[in-house]
């Protein structure tokens, strides 16, 4: 059971509050985000029901009258059928990062506190108008796989996926974002909207799931980091250890060589995946926990 | 290097002890690491750097403890000073070819420090040219360039001779040696070895230097006869030595003859003293302290 492996972080703030009129404010903008899979943009495959008119054909046995076409019938003396593009609810899928380098956060809050807003911002909006909410968490040693559900259960589910936390130390799984990536490809079965919450951080050979990912759905990745991550403070000797390896490592943070070494690789990693994201045509968000996180999401998204 | 108080070099046993906690302590760190998520980046950009520097500090401690503790143990080293007092007898056979020897006594007087008193028997059948123990070495040299050679080995009296002329039979005496050099068996007189037993009783020690090859020959004084075999008795000697508290030396050539010489001259004109260096050892411990207490606050952020 994933139950058994996950853990509220010590240290954990909760996302803070979650404004109902900045929900209202980004649904528009998630609207727009996604309209590229609505009616209009992209179409679905086949018939439905819909408002947009597909096509006009004639009646044929088991159509329903309803949709029989006025003008066109009279205008050729033979029955015809409206038939409509397809408008389905929109689904939204939930890529979460439950690894345990979630579990840290040197600033106003946790990477992984961060991480839950997001999601419940994103759910909150996704089960709109009908929509439904899926989600799919990576990084623990076993991975949680939510059905899309509407409404309220939807959103009940998630919070309670997130109430879970994250992985305890000591696991690491290299590749969980690409397979996370790709099962949520297998799941989401008509076209709607991914949003891949993560630190991207030693994470590889996500980019060829990611993108085939991107052939149907609109995709959001939304990276969280942390200021100690890009920058070191000059704190003298430290010895550190990797939550998921358990690589323990001693450095000397004063000297300025290590210091600035270390602010170039992160910069350099981090430009790698922004490329990565931006030659995917994914859309980056990325947030701060340094930072107030909703603005910084909202501005993104508007 | 000898220590006045060995016992403190059982703290020695705190070095490895210290190592041992070391490691300890670097395995209890493991529980106060820092949860870091960047590590491998982190482990990239400090590479590179020597870990000599880093564990150089740890060593200069461990240095500087081995330092202090001998010092606990008051080390002392010792060396060779001028005797003031000693007597030196050099008995000399003349009985064979002694030219060679008298170049290297010479040499043995010069390397005498002028304090030692030097006296000189020359022997043949007899003890036939004797000097008492005096200051002026140029005496005991004119004994020796006098002789001229020939006639048998009485050694034993000539020993006795020098034994009565160092003690005067008193047992209390200054320090003394006898160099006796000889290329031949004792064939006259006293009992070579009673004699150097006697020599050890009076704490005179008889260094004895065994001159010529096995296959040396004297012109016969008989014009008609065949050359005198006269091969050292290397043996003897070692007995006379050894029976006396001596060393024994073996010289077959002039130059040898004069490093043997040179030797003795050294040796028995010093006497070994013993000082205390205690105090050099503290101040390297120290000073090794203050190196690794720099290089620790340079390199770690913190004292060793």
């Amino acid at each position: 059971m994933s139950v058994t492996v996950l853990d509220p972080p010590a240290g954990r703030q909760g996302p803070g509050p979650i404004p109902q009129q900045l929900i209202d404010a980004l649904d528009l903008a998630v609207s727009r985000l996604v309209a590229r899979t609505l009616p209009g943009d992209r179409r679905a495959a086949g018939v439905g029901l819909g408002t947009e008119l597909a096509q006009l054909r004639p009646y044929e046995i088991g159509d329903d009258v309803r949709h029989i076409e006025p003008s066109a019938t009279a205008r050729t003396g033979q029955p015809h059928v409206r038939l409509h593009v397809p408008e389905r609810a929109l689904t939204t899928w939930i890529v979460l990062d439950v690894s345990p380098s979630m579990a840290f956060g040197t600033a106003r809050r946790l990477k992984a506190d961060v991480a839950e807003g997001v999601a419940l911002v994103f759910g909150r909006l996704g089960v709109r108008r009908a929509g439904s909410l899926g989600l799919v968490t990576f990084g623990a040693p076993t991975a949680r796989v939510l059905a899309p559900r509407g409404s309220k259960p939807g959103i009940v589910a998630l919070r309670r996926a997130l109430a879970e936390g994250v992985a305890r130390d000591g696991c690491r799984q290299p590749e969980a974002l690409a397979h996370a990536v790709a099962r949520t490809a297998r799941l989401a079965r008509q076209p709607g909207l991914v949003v891949a919450i993560s630190d991207f951080r030693d994470q590889r050979t996500w980019e060829r799931p990611l993108g085939s990912l991107r052939m149907r759905h609109s995709v959001v990745a939304v990276e969280i980091s942390d200021p100690r991550e890009a920058q070191l403070p000059a704190a003298g000797h430290l010895a550190l250890v990797d939550p998921e390896t358990g690589a323990r490592i001693e450095v000397d943070t004063s000297r300025p060589r290590v210091r600035r070494r270390f602010a170039e690789l992160e910069r350099e990693r981090r430009a790698q995946v922004a490329r990565e994201l931006r030659r995917l045509r994914v859309d980056h968000v990325a947030l701060s926990t340094a930072d107030d996180w909703l603005p910084a999401l909202g501005r993104h998204l508007r | 290097m000898s220590f006045v108080s060995p016992v403190w070099l059982v703290a020695l046993a705190v070095i490895p002890c210290m190592l041992a906690a070391r490691l300890a302590a670097r395995r209890r760190a493991r529980r106060y690491a820092i949860r870091f998520t960047a590590v491998p980046t982190l482990r990239l950009a400090a590479q590179g750097r020597p870990s000599i520097w880093r564990r150089l500090p740890g060593a200069l401690v461990l240095a500087a403890l081995t330092a202090v503790v001998l010092a606990l143990a008051r080390p002392q080293l010792s060396d060779r000073v001028a005797v003031g007092e000693a007597s030196m007898m050099l008995v000399t056979d003349h009985s064979g070819s002694m030219a060679a020897a008298e170049r290297s006594a010479d040499t043995f007087i010069h390397e005498l420090p002028s304090t030692v008193r030097v006296g000189a028997i020359a022997f043949s059948s007899t003890p036939d040219a004797v000097q008492a123990p005096v200051s002026n070495h140029a005496a005991a040299q004119e004994v020796i360039d006098g002789q001229t050679a020939g006639g048998a080995t009485a050694t034993g009296d000539a020993l006795q001779l020098a034994l009565q002329l160092l003690d005067g039979g008193d047992a209390k005496h200054p320090p003394s040696a006898i160099v006796l050099l000889s290329d031949g068996a004792a064939n006259a007189g006293v009992d070579v070895i009673t004699v150097a037993r006697q020599a050890r009783q009076d704490r005179i020690p008889i260094e004895t230097v065994a001159l010529g090859t096995p296959g040396g020959v004297l012109a016969n004084p008989d014009p008609l006869g065949a050359p005198l075999a006269v091969p050292p008795d290397p043996q003897l000697m070692a007995q006379i030595a050894q029976a006396s508290g001596g060393r024994a030396f073996d010289a077959q050539t002039a130059d040898q003859l004069s490093s043997i010489y040179e030797r003795l001259g050294k040796r028995l004109g010093t006497v070994a003293r013993r000082h205390d260096v205690t105090a050099a050892f503290a101040i390297v411990g120290v000073v090794l302290l203050a190196l690794a207490a720099a290089g620790a606050t340079r390199w770690s952020g913190r004292l060793p």
